[in-house]
């Protein structure tokens, strides 16, 4: 009964979405509402107003700054709430599922993984650094960063990988995206600007266009570094267990 | 009929009825919260493609790349935020999921709903 129920009610909901992008207009099409009015304008000045070739970190770190720097935040009091919630690692005493398991990892993972886990992370420090000039960013990097620590977690154990990150190396990164922010909008304010415009009018006139980029790369390193700690303290959180549940089960 | 030109759109529907769908009807928390990111990506989709641009290339102004034919980066970069406030969110939640089990012993909401004593935890048996 309360199965139908939900099927009817999904039912009538698509029904009524379909009829919307029946009514929509065109999809790819230039005169459409979104591709006229801001847009135009943002492709033309982007490059000169904000001196990144890459148009979208143009408009995440420099139109739409502060609201990056409140997504930064969201991330960080994420992890913040993850932790309270979860507890952080002591140390000496932390091991997952894995370190437990009877069974252990093949050779073969294990060689590959130990092969492979370099190379990921030297590709996200590509993708961080490139942000301002290709597809890549902050966040991406720091994702990748995050995903190949959850392969060596899966494959070698929460003990071994938290002795590669160790939590005096995280605790102070964690927060470096929400720093970084920080520390760029201020300087624009010391240089006489206002919060996170990139420029120092009163200070460096003529070399400002390199300064602005060194300003966005000193934030979106900020944000790879930041993001990816964030990742790994949650994913260490979340996998470790702990010693009085481990006997029951 | 401009249903079957805007398919990306009418996809990104059935995907977020889709993610509903299972955020209603199933009982284990870890399968609502894939609804839930389900839905979510349903809806990062539906943003990208009001973006798209017939024959459009990545905003990207390289090599003389002309202007007028980039797609729109506005979408791209709300969805760039989007997608980390999706993750936020999911983690806080698994996080607390993890404590209900470690608490209650079942993933299972009906089960959760009707207060049950605190049992031990036991290889449990979802949906």
């Amino acid at each position: 009964m309360k199965r139908v129920a939900a099927l009817l009610f999904i039912a009538a909901l698509a029904v009524l979405l379909l009829y919307v992008v029946s009514r929509m207009p065109p999809m790819g099409d230039p005169e459409t509402p979104t591709a006229t009015h801001v847009i135009p304008r943002y492709l033309e000045k982007a490059e000169e107003e904000t001196h990144t070739v890459n148009v979208i970190t143009g408009v995440i770190l420099n139109y739409r700054g502060y609201d990056t720097m409140g997504e930064v935040t969201v991330i960080f009091c994420a992890l913040a709430a993850v932790l309270a919630v979860l507890g952080r690692e002591r140390r000496g005493v932390i091991h997952g599922f894995v370190d437990r398991s009877e069974v252990p990892s093949s050779t073969i993972v294990r060689t590959m993984v130990r092969f492979i886990v370099p190379f990921i992370i030297l590709f996200s420090v590509y993708t961080i650094l490139h942000g301002e000039t290709s597809p890549g960013g902050g966040f991406q990097g720091g994702a990748i960063i995050g995903g190949s620590m959850i392969i060596f977690t899966t494959i070698f154990g929460l003990y071994e990988s938290s002795r590669r990150i160790p939590l005096k190396v995280r605790a102070p990164l964690e927060g470096a995206a929400v720093m970084g922010f920080f520390l760029v909008g201020t300087l624009g304010l010391v240089g006489g600007g206002n919060f996170l415009t990139y420029a120092w009018p009163r200070v460096a006139q003529d070399l400002h266009p390199s300064l602005v980029v060194w300003l966005t790369v000193l934030v979106e390193v900020g944000i790879g570094l930041g993001g990816a700690m964030v990742l790994t303290s949650i994913l260490f959180a979340m996998i470790r267990e702990e010693e009085e549940i481990a006997t029951v089960s | 009929m401009r249903l079957f030109h805007n398919y990306h759109y009418a996809a990104a529907m059935l995907l977020f009825c889709l993610g509903l769908h299972t955020v209603i009807v199933r009982r284990n928390i870890i399968k609502k919260l894939i609804g839930l990111n389900i839905m979510e990506t349903s809806v990062f989709f539906f943003y990208i493609s009001l973006g798209y641009l017939d024959g459009g290339i990545a905003p990207i102004r390289v090599g003389g790349a002309d202007p007028a034919r980039m797609v729109n980066p506005i979408p791209q970069a709300l969805i760039l935020t989007g997608i980390v406030v999706a993750v936020s969110v999911t983690a806080l939640a698994l996080s607390m999921v993890i404590l209900l089990y470690r608490q209650y012993g079942t993933l299972d909401v009906d089960r959760l709903m009707r207060e049950e004593e605190p049992e031990a935890v036991e290889s449990g048996k979802e949906d």
